[in-house]
């Protein structure tokens, strides 16, 4: 009987001790001391240079969290611009041990990487990805830090009737001109769809497209300038903003303004080289950096160790809302205590963040994981550097309207 | 039981046999292979066996995935129905293209060029498809549907098999269709198209049987692509790229060869993997690096093996002319 009772004993005591060696290195993970985070963005292939300028905020992070008190340990993957890539690498990136991922730019390569998350429970930050559907979808492990096309299209357009009264500036006719690529013709149809009911003060004469590969856009300025509209609206990249300010310089056609309603292409670091003085006066209404919040000066400054061959300034769009997503999830890790999916998932879910970079209230969620509070500025390039000049609480200058003379400029 | 016979049991054992032994991200990175193969098989048919250079295979890939995903978002149409329907619209693009150039005498780079223009075509066309998502793209829902098998509803290891079976039965079919009457006939219209006129060969009907065949194949490639994405964005799925990334497999392997596109997918994807892995472990920052190792590899092939890797890999191996 003494026998049968101490191998009992014996063989509970073996179980235990195998159910601890095969349990530890869950809990080891699930008590991890640092948040691992791997941050997946297209730092080659077709968005490398948003991907890029993502980067080099990821780069600035580590710094400007551990000041605040979090521990995070990152893991940068290249995504190549390519889904197929996207998602392997969220799944190698999971097997090595990855706690939460942070991207990834385009909606394309953001969606890639969700269907890994969801089915691996591992929570997902999007840093910038604007298709709707993203948080229509019914994923359960992400949430997204970012306006959606829409929402940029809205609110680019209410900004455009704020800085027209703030700088009595009238604006009676309008065009529209924009890429047709797939950013491009999305931005058009949700403009088609907006503007009738955004009650603006002009009617858009004309919306032009164009393609952003053309060797110029002669054709296109020349249809601008028999309409000589007051406001031009552009949706456009770098490389084809510049070739459509050259043709309004050369064919000398001065609007009153040229407005982005929410695009990139004004204030690429590529535009600025390539139009030097030319480059000042446009107006892009986007999310920004709020420079005037303690965490943008703390990224700011971070930036300039970890990047100094790059301007913060060119770069606040994108390295802000990828430090806003390591924030978040990171902010989630030190509340949740934990690096288990579904209780990380929870608390990424009731993030509630007030000090933060970018422009706009507190970090929060919705139940679909959207972030509606961020807020959106008007943003202007001055002395070839952009900056916020509305909203007032938030401008670190005046808006200069309207449009300066091509000639003369300086 | 022959050499041949014998290696491709083993490859198909070990094949069926190696989800055990693999995490998700091997999986899913096999996944990619088959694709590959499977796509590059579909390419090769036209390609490798009747000599139609198509440098805009994306069409057919893009259109069986948009023509899928709408039936079933909109109508609730299972994909293994669906597939049908997009194999039909495939084979009728096809068909258009085939009318067009081989009445008009296309021929070579002519034709390439026009297989470009068509996917072109479908990819501006789908940019303002609202019905289809235009620009912004097109999502299937992921809620509640996962472990439908019969909407091809899973993870990377309902699709390693699902990918799998499909690079068999290309494989397989590619078998059947060379050693057939009309796989001779191909042949024979790649090599001399005059000459297969001159002995009878309708030439039309045999490159046009060959595009038919080919688009059905990369219609069912378009399935399975957005079904295991979920979503399917025109810009990227008609783009000249992805074109580029299903001929690269059997440009490798071997052009004309059965054989080729496996073995090129083989090689490809997963040495690419490796190149990332190195290069992570070894600390460089090296984006695009596997971008460049796709080029250099392709650069090497055509200097050294210009007629691909299987071709020499075939004679070692001890595999006579005419087999796999």
């Amino acid at each position: 009987m003494s026998q049968i009772s101490r191998f009992a004993f014996d063989r509970r005591s073996l179980l235990g001790a195998a159910a601890s060696l095969l349990a530890a290195p869950a809990l080891v993970r699930a008590q991890a001391k640092a948040l691992k985070i791997a941050v997946l963005l297209p730092r080659s292939g077709l968005y490398a240079q948003a991907g890029q300028s993502c980067h080099r905020g990821a780069l600035a992070a580590p710094k400007v969290l551990a000041d605040l008190g979090y521990a995070v340990e990152l893991v940068h993957v290249d995504v190549e611009s390519n889904a197929d890539t996207a998602r392997t690498a969220a799944e190698k990136a999971i097997n090595e041990g990855a706690n939460c991922i942070v991207g990834a730019f385009d909606s394309g390569l953001t969606l890639a990487i969700a269907q890994v998350c969801e089915q691996r429970q591992v929570p997902l930050v999007i840093n910038i990805a604007a298709a709707p559907q993203i948080t229509e979808q019914g994923y359960k492990y992400l949430v997204r830090n970012f306006q959606t096309g829409g929402q940029l299209v809205t609110n680019g357009l209410r900004l455009i009737k704020e800085i027209s009264a703030a700088t009595k500036v009238d604006f009676k006719s309008a065009v529209f001109v924009h890429a047709n690529d797939t950013f491009g013709t999305a931005q058009r149809g949700a403009m088609d769809a907006i503007f009738p009911k955004a009650d603006m003060p002009f009617q858009i004469a004309e919306s032009i497209s164009y393609d952003p590969r053309a060797q110029d856009l002669s054709a296109e300025v020349t249809k601008m300038r028999g309409i000589n509209p007051d406001l031009v609206m552009v949706v456009t990249r770098a490389g084809d903003a510049i070739k459509l300010v050259r043709d309004m310089v050369r064919q000398r056609f001065e609007p009153k303004a040229i407005i982005s309603p929410g695009s990139p292409g004004l204030y690429d670091e590529e535009f600025y080289q390539a139009l030097g003085p030319l480059a000042d006066g446009m107006i892009f209404n986007l999310p920004w950096a709020n420079p005037k919040s303690p965490v943008t000066q703390a990224l700011e400054a971070s930036f300039k160790v970890a990047n100094p061959n790059n301007r913060f300034a060119v770069d606040s769009f994108n390295a802000g809302f990828t430090l806003e997503a390591l924030m978040i999830a990171a902010d989630a890790f030190k509340r949740a205590g934990t690096t288990n999916g579904p209780t990380l998932m929870e608390a990424v879910r009731a993030t509630k963040i007030d000090q933060h970079v970018m422009i706009g209230g507190p970090i929060a969620f919705d139940a679909k994981g959207q972030n509606t509070a961020i807020g959106t500025a008007v943003v202007q390039n001055q002395k070839q550097t952009p900056v916020v000049v509305y909203p007032a609480d938030v401008a670190a200058g005046a808006p200069a309207l309207p449009l300066a003379s091509w000639q003369g400029r300086k | 039981m022959r050499r041949e016979h014998f290696l491709l049991g083993l490859l198909a054992a070990v094949l069926l046999a190696l989800p055990l032994a693999l995490d998700r991200y091997q999986t899913s990175v096999l996944v990619l292979v088959f694709l590959a193969a499977y796509m590059g098989q579909a390419w090769n048919v036209m390609m490798g066996f009747a000599g139609l250079l198509s440098l805009g295979h994306a069409l057919y890939l893009g259109l069986g995935a948009y023509v899928s995903a709408a039936l079933f978002v909109h109508f609730g149409l299972s994909p293994l129905l669906g597939l049908f329907v997009a194999v039909l619209i495939c084979v009728g693009v096809a068909m258009a293209i085939g009318a067009l150039s081989f009445q008009f005498r296309i021929e070579g780079v002519y034709f390439a060029l026009l297989t470009i223009a068509f996917a072109e075509v479908a990819r501006i066309g789908f940019d303002h498809l609202k019905w289809t998502g235009g620009a912004g793209g097109f999502f299937l829902s992921v809620a509640g549907s996962q472990g439908q098998w019969w909407n091809l509803r899973g993870g990377p290891l309902f699709f390693y098999y699902v990918s799998l079976a499909m690079a068999a039965a290309a494989f397989a079919l590619c078998v059947a269709l060379r050693r057939s009457k009309l796989g001779y006939q191909w042949l024979a219209v790649r090599e001399d198209a005059e000459a297969a006129r001159a002995v009878g060969i309708d030439v039309t009907r045999a490159r046009m049987s060959a595009v038919v065949v080919s688009a059905a194949m990369s219609a069912l490639g378009g399935v399975a692509h957005v079904f295991y994405y979920n979503n399917v964005f025109s810009a990227q799925i008609f783009d000249m790229s992805r074109s580029i990334d299903i001929m690269l497999a059997p440009i490798i392997g071997g052009i004309g060869t059965l054989f080729g596109p496996i073995l090129g997918a083989f090689i490809l994807i997963p040495l690419g993997e490796a190149l990332i892995h190195a290069t992570q472990a070894l600390g460089i920052n090296a984006p695009g690096a596997k971008a460049v190792f796709f080029g250099l590899a392709l650069m090497i092939i055509i200097f050294l093996a210009p007629s691909g890797i299987w071709p020499s890999l075939r004679k070692r191996l001890g595999i006579g002319e005419g087999k796999p």
